[in-house]
């Protein structure tokens, strides 16, 4: 037997309570690492929040990620009020913390209503990432969608080009063009970039603003307002549409708009969709910027997923891109676009 | 004690008094008809209320089951859908994950769910469940615990309807969920269809005016309560469930309810009404409210009225009683100021003509009673007549002097009675038995003066009679005459018979001399003068006949007097008569 002097046993006792403690701490970490993400995938259910069902624009991003959730193999919830209401969103994202799903995407605005219930998802152990639409003063995980300002600007880029290719001049201060925007709600910090990108590409130009619309996020009232406003104001030179609301409805729906295209009206927005499409193809539209809603729906699930399952932090802002519609692409775009509507 | 108590309360209300006794009176008749049938008509509208208030109770259940069945028929209708192609179509790309084709079905199903939750109040959800528990609804696509779901499911009485009690559907709504079966043609797998209700909204269907402690609930076959206003009883077993909710009266948590109820077949519910039985009375107390301060209104009217009317009739009662009272106490100015013509004021009237009556006997009393007086006093002084006194003493001294000592004696004692009977103490009325007294001692005198030459009888036929009083000096001057003007003119011996009977209530007292008599001439006068037919102008002229006849028509009246009957030459009769029934 060998003896250990007692100086030895000492050491050994003490090095024995160190690696215990050491590995008492790993292991700990490691099942805290766990039980905030590494979630059984087979109870995981993550909720997308669109701000209303009515608008198709969110349905790229349903249909992709409803493949998502498949391929996944997650629960994917998808709710919302049928027309955009704040605070029946607000109250769904409740029900939602309620109902403790493992994580959510919500398109919502920066506003302290949105921030708090947000903030209160999170304090609650819902990990929240916006889409389309971003609060970045809550503490929602990541954001997914397209830098709007860019968008803005590419959209101004595109009108220009547009001006151009028509020979009407933009520079000339001896007639200025007028230009009214419609947008869903001011504050809605997607719409505001857009706005903001938009006017200022068009800053040294002659186009001067005469109004903003405000739709309320509303299709039907976009469409009644849109024709209101060319009825009283067929002088109108341009029209910027920060999102695609009203052209959900055949151009037959949209009688003055028509008209006021036929006449030399010139109108750019941003979404592109099916119907956006087929306006753009009768000359109703003339240039249009689109964001990748599949890829929001897609990867922005992915991205919450393996934040869950993996723990893989993502970065705070995910761009998913532009899309361009104009003459050139436009029938390779009606061709891989579809319509959403049943027929 | 109590009856002290109960006289002290007498007493201080003055019940005695007629004024009291009208008010009370008065009172007592209009109070009781009016209270017997106030009660009466209270009685009988009470229970016509709660015959009201039984059947309303009634009809309000059957109402509300009514309005419940027509919702649950029409929320039936929403679900009863004969192979809607959309929903087929859907749940077929839903059954093999074809999201790309599904997803027009899918907002075609959200447009198409959120315009019926429009159209329909109360429908908060309309949704469509798979097997494995995803579920679309007008608010998108999620997941529920499909085995609680199913666990909880109700069914109904009739065809597939089935029913979720009272829960928090998925966006925390407190709902009440109907759910059919669907069975697509075209998938293997059903699903199911539900309708999420709001749970007040199904409550408020109809609307009634329930007070703050009413309330009715809902509950199941089980009574199990579906809804209740207290959400805490949501879910759990009514204490007043036996086998059924039958139609009661009771008691729950110290308040009285009226519990009606309706069984719904179309929902397997009861609906029960509790009607709390304090509310349900409020109208009867408010009834007996409005009763009470009418007939205290009406009591105070009735009081006022009766107060006046009594007042107004017991006023001059009271000023009559009042000026009796003085009258009785010798107060006769009172006068009674009358007004109107009723039974009061010709009271009034007959009391002032009594007290005008009464001092005018009163003056005529104190008028008769100086005529008394004066004519005592002057028959007295006549009496006393200052010849008849000296002679008397005359004779008195001569007896003396002839040393007649008895005799003289008996003069004195004679004279000393004759002043004392005249004097009776200044009595009025003296005993018959002294006035005869009287003039048996004027008599002895007279006789003795006139040297014995008559004789005189004094005859009592009735000795009753002496007892009786009469005038004082009413025979002496009648007895003077006949000595004076009937016996001394007469040269014969002569006789006064003085007689004293009673005959048929009449003092009779006769004064009969045998003198000179009286011519029937002069008899005739004089007769004429006592009775008042002629006049007297002399003074002096038969002032004794007159005088005493005058006194005995006072005291005993017209009935009584003084007569004279003469025979002249032979006798003189001079006659009183006393009616002992007459004058005062």
């Amino acid at each position: 037997m060998i003896k250990l002097s007692e100086k030895y046993k000492f050491s050994l006792i003490i090095n024995f309570i160190m690696i215990f403690i050491l590995l008492s701490f790993n292991f700990n970490s490691v099942l805290a690492a766990d039980s905030n993400l590494a979630i059984d995938n087979k109870k995981l259910t993550i909720a997308f929040v669109p701000r209303s069902l009515d608008n198709p624009i969110f349905l790229d991003a349903f249909e992709k990620s409803q493949q998502q959730a498949v391929q996944l193999g997650i629960k994917l919830e998808w709710v919302s009020s049928f027309t955009y209401d704040a605070e029946k969103q607000i109250s769904i994202i409740k029900s939602l913390i309620k109902q403790q799903v493992d994580g959510m995407i919500v398109s919502v605005n920066n506003t302290p209503d949105y921030i708090e219930v947000i903030n209160q998802a999170v304090a609650a152990g819902i990990p929240v990432a916006t889409f389309d639409a971003d609060a970045p003063d809550s503490k929602r995980l990541f954001h997914i969608g397209i830098d709007n300002y860019k968008a803005g600007q590419a959209t101004a880029r595109g009108l220009l080009k547009v001006l151009r290719q028509e020979g009407i001049d933009y520079q000339g201060q001896a007639k200025k063009l007028q230009m009214m925007i419609m947008t869903g709600v001011r504050g809605a910090l997607n719409l505001d970039s857009r706005i903001a990108g938009f006017s200022d590409t068009i800053a040294d130009s002659n186009i001067v603003l005469s109004d903003i619309v405000e739709n309320q996020d509303n299709v039907n009232l976009s469409v009644e307002l849109l024709e209101q406003y060319l009825q009283k104001n067929p002088q109108i030179d341009i029209i910027f549409f920060a999102g695609g609301w009203p052209f959900y409805v055949p151009a037959e729906a949209l009688p003055n708009f028509q008209k006021w295209a036929a006449e030399g009206g010139i109108a750019v927005g941003i979404d592109i969709f099916y119907d956006a499409l087929l306006l753009e193809q009768r000359g109703l539209l003339k240039y249009l910027v689109g964001q990748d809603m599949s890829a929001m729906g897609s990867r922005g699930l992915l991205a919450l997923y393996n934040y869950l399952i993996e723990g893989e932090k993502p970065p705070e802002y995910i761009e998913t891109g532009l899309e361009i519609a104009d003459k050139n692409n436009l029938k390779q775009l009606l061709q891989t676009h579809q319509p959403w509507r049943v027929k | 004690m109590i009856n002290n108590l109960f006289k002290k309360i007498a007493n201080g209300i003055e019940i005695h008094t007629i004024r009291t006794k009208l008010i009370i009176s008065f009172l007592l008749i209009a109070l009781l008809p009016m209270l017997f049938f106030g009660l009466l008509s209270f009685n009988i509208y009470r229970g016509e209320i709660n015959n009201r208030i039984a059947a309303y109770s009634q009809e309000m259940v059957k109402r509300m089951r009514r309005d419940l069945e027509d919702y649950i028929i029409e929320i039936e209708q929403f679900l009863a859908r004969d192979q809607d192609f959309y929903i087929n179509q859907f749940i077929k790309l839903t059954q093999v994950n074809d999201f790309r084709n599904n997803r027009k079905y899918s907002f075609r199903i959200w447009e198409d769910f959120n315009n019926l939750k429009q159209m329909k109040p109360g429908l908060r959800d309309i949704a469509i469940t798979f097997q494995d528990g995803r579920r679309i609804s007008s608010y998108g696509l999620y997941n529920i615990d499909i085995k609680k779901f199913k666990k909880n499911l109700v069914k109904g009485e009739e065809n597939e309807l089935y029913f979720l009690p009272p829960h928090r559907n998925y966006f925390q709504q407190e709902v009440v969920s109907f759910v059919r079966p669907y069975f697509p043609e075209i998938a293997a797998e059903n699903v199911l269809i539900s309708a999420d209700i709001d749970l007040n909204f199904l409550a408020n269907l109809t609307d009634f005016q329930l007070g703050e402690k009413s309330f009715f609930f809902i509950a199941d076959q089980q009574g199990n309560i579906i809804y209740h206003p207290d959400k805490n009883k949501i879910g759990s077993k009514s204490v007043l469930f036996a086998g059924g909710f039958s139609n009661r009266k009771l008691t729950l948590n110290g308040e009285k309810y009226l519990l009606t109820s309706t069984f719904s077949r179309l929902a397997g519910w009861y609906i029960i009404s509790m009607a709390s039985a304090d509310e349900v009375e409020a109208e009867l107390n408010y009834l007996t409210d409005i009763t009470i301060y009418l007939t205290l209104f009406i009591l105070l009217i009735i009081i006022l009225l009766t107060t006046y009317l009594s007042s107004a009739l017991s006023q001059p009662i009271k000023k009559l009683q009042e000026l009796t009272h003085r009258a009785s106490e010798n107060d006769l100015s009172v006068k009674i100021d009358i007004k109107g013509n009723d039974e009061i004021a010709q009271l009034g009237q007959s009391f002032n003509k009594m007290i005008s009556r009464i001092n005018d006997l009163m003056e005529q009393n104190v008028k008769e009673q100086k005529l008394l007086r004066r004519l005592e006093m002057e028959s007295l002084d006549n009496q006393i007549k200052p010849h008849f006194i000296y002679n008397t003493l005359d004779l008195i001294i001569g007896l003396l002097e002839s040393k007649n000592f008895d005799r003289a004696t008996q003069m004195v004692e004679a004279l000393g009675k004759f002043f004392r009977l005249s004097l009776s103490h200044g009595k009025e009325m003296v005993l018959i038995r002294n006035e005869i007294n009287h003039v048996k001692n004027y008599l002895y005198i007279q006789q003795f003066r006139h040297g014995e030459e008559y004789e005189y009888i004094v005859d009592v036929e009735d000795i009753a009679v002496l007892d009786k009083h009469i005038p004082k000096l009413i025979l002496q001057p009648l007895v003077e005459n006949a000595i004076y003007h009937g016996l001394l003119p007469a040269e014969k011996k002569g006789l006064v018979i003085i007689k004293a009977y009673l005959n048929n209530g009449f003092i009779y007292f006769k004064i009969i001399d045998n003198g000179i008599g009286i011519s029937a001439a002069m008899t005739a006068e004089i007769n004429a003068i006592l009775q008042g037919e002629i006049q007297v102008k002399e003074a002096k002229k038969y002032f004794g006949l007159r005088n005493v006849n005058r006194r005995l028509k006072l005291i005993y009246g017209n009935s009584s007097g003084l007569s004279i009957e003469s025979v002249s030459g032979e006798k003189t009769i001079a006659t009183i008569k006393i009616d002992l029934e007459g004058g005062n």
